[in-house]
């Protein structure tokens, strides 16, 4: 069965900004596949689809199932169990006071008991690198650890699928490398929307390109990103990486 | 970073702030309603009431110019309702009266609220009962204060840096719009926080 699996997905905001034009494509469980695409592009709106956080798109039409159950109003919370979403802006997402705290607000809303979510915490925190930031308040983290804790929160969750917006954007470099090897360890299906053209490479086999809420590839991130008139065209560039990894 | 402005220094060094938060906010709440009840004659009762935070506020540790600095920060307040005892006849010592017990209010909550982490406040209301809407409002205000500090700061720096007239007149322009922007940005935030919130389960 599929994990995520789009059909003709179309989106067209308030204000009559056609955000996504029929978007279709299929996530095989395990997989992880990166989506590029030039600002504006749609990557963001279609992220907000797999967890329905759009209410008058939950029509229950079909068009986004995640492992068969289409994405509707009335199995939400099924749905938001089985794909973690972490967003771009850490701040957002970190709203509670201590690091163990908003760890632990998932789990505690899936209604788990107090030591199964304790273990949860501690488990999730080791995961991404911030054993012992427990009782750390989330405001005063550096911004690399806002991201870590924003991953444990929603690792915490046990999610099948696990869906990034732009998780690298603002790192400095080791911080950057350091999430992508921690990212690297997490066995979840991902979906990783950025600009980080290196991290497709290196994490992802799989690339989608959208522009103008269209996918205008889907294949083998090597080949997409090797052909440099496609990236040019679409805001993108060929990464450097790639002469590293075909030395001429 | 301008949020770190907010914390109290000294943070947890004095027997004050060991204290468990939920004595030092009954205590502080004793304080206050002994101050508001006592009749304005009681000018000794009110002394002693002095007596008491003077001797907490050494024991604190905190440091005298921080905490005169706080009081004058919401003094503005506190002279605004007095002063309106100035228009009645016989004014002067109510006013007098009225500062006295208006500034030992102010004195302990600031002295609560400057030996106490705010999230173990938080946890002494969760444990009281008080309804979970007004907990999670009040975590989440102290949450996102930081964060709207932090963006109003950086706002006005950006501002700053293009700004070539000094016009008082300009500078008001400036702010207003300023604080409009924070509003259109706060409430865009708090958009998306509620879509984070709801990714988690929440319901």
């Amino acid at each position: 069965m599929n994990a995520i699996e789009i059909t003709n997905l179309k989106y067209r905001y308030h204000d009559g900004t056609e955000a996504l034009r029929g978007i279709s494509f299929r996530v095989l469980p395990g997989e992880c596949i990166a989506l590029l695409g030039p600002n504006g592009s749609g990557k963001s709106t279609l992220l907000l689809h797999l967890n329905g956080l759009l209410p008058d798109k939950l029509s229950g039409d079909g068009a986004v199932k995640i492992y068969g159950e289409p994405v509707a109003a009335q199995n939400l919370e099924n749905i938001r169990r089985q794909v973690g979403l972490v967003f771009q802006d850490p701040d957002d997402q970190l709203f509670c006071p201590t690091v163990a705290e908003d760890v632990a607000f998932g789990p505690q809303q899936l209604g788990l008991g107090e030591t199964e979510i304790a273990a949860r915490v501690k488990k999730s925190l080791a995961q991404v690198g911030l054993a012992g930031f427990e009782n750390r308040a989330t405001h005063h983290l550096s911004h690399g650890e806002k991201r870590r804790a924003c991953l444990a929160g929603v690792m915490a969750c046990e999610p099948a699928v696990l869906v990034l917006d732009e998780p690298t954007s603002d790192l400095d470099p080791r911080g950057r490398r350091e999430f992508k090897a921690m990212l690297r360890t997490l066995p979840a299906t991902k979906l990783i929307a950025t600009h980080d053209l290196e991290l497709a490479v290196e994490l992802c086999a799989r690339t989608i390109i959208l522009d103008h809420g269209q996918i205008i590839a889907d294949g083998r991130t090597v080949e997409l990103l090797s052909d440099e008139k496609l990236m040019l065209a679409h805001g993108l560039e060929r990464p450097h990486i790639l002469h590293h990894l075909h030395p001429h | 970073m301008g949020a770190h402005h907010f914390h109290p220094p000294g943070h947890g060094h004095s027997a004050l702030h060991r204290a468990p938060a939920g004595l030092k906010l009954a205590g502080a709440l004793a304080l206050v309603l002994t101050v508001v009840l006592l009749p304005r004659s009681q000018v000794t009762g009110l002394l002693m009431v002095a007596v008491i935070l003077a001797g907490l506020f050494v024991v604190s540790r905190i440091h005298l110019l921080f905490l005169l600095k706080r009081m004058l920060l919401l003094e503005p307040l506190v002279l605004g309702v007095a002063g309106l005892m100035l228009f009645q006849p016989g004014g002067g010592k109510i006013f007098a009266v009225v500062m006295l017990k208006a500034n030992l209010c102010l004195l302990t909550t600031v002295l609560l609220a400057n030996t106490t982490p705010f999230t173990e406040l938080v946890r002494v209301l969760q444990r009281l009962r008080v309804p979970w809407l007004f907990v999670t409002t009040l975590t989440l205000m102290h949450r996102y204060l930081f964060v709207l500090a932090d963006e109003a700061e950086r706002m006005r720096r950006a501002r700053a840096s293009r700004t070539f007239t000094r016009g008082r007149r300009f500078q008001w322009q400036t702010l207003s719009s300023v604080v409009g922007q924070l509003f259109v940005r706060a409430s865009e935030r708090a958009e998306r926080i509620y879509n984070a919130m709801c990714a988690r389960g929440w319901k």
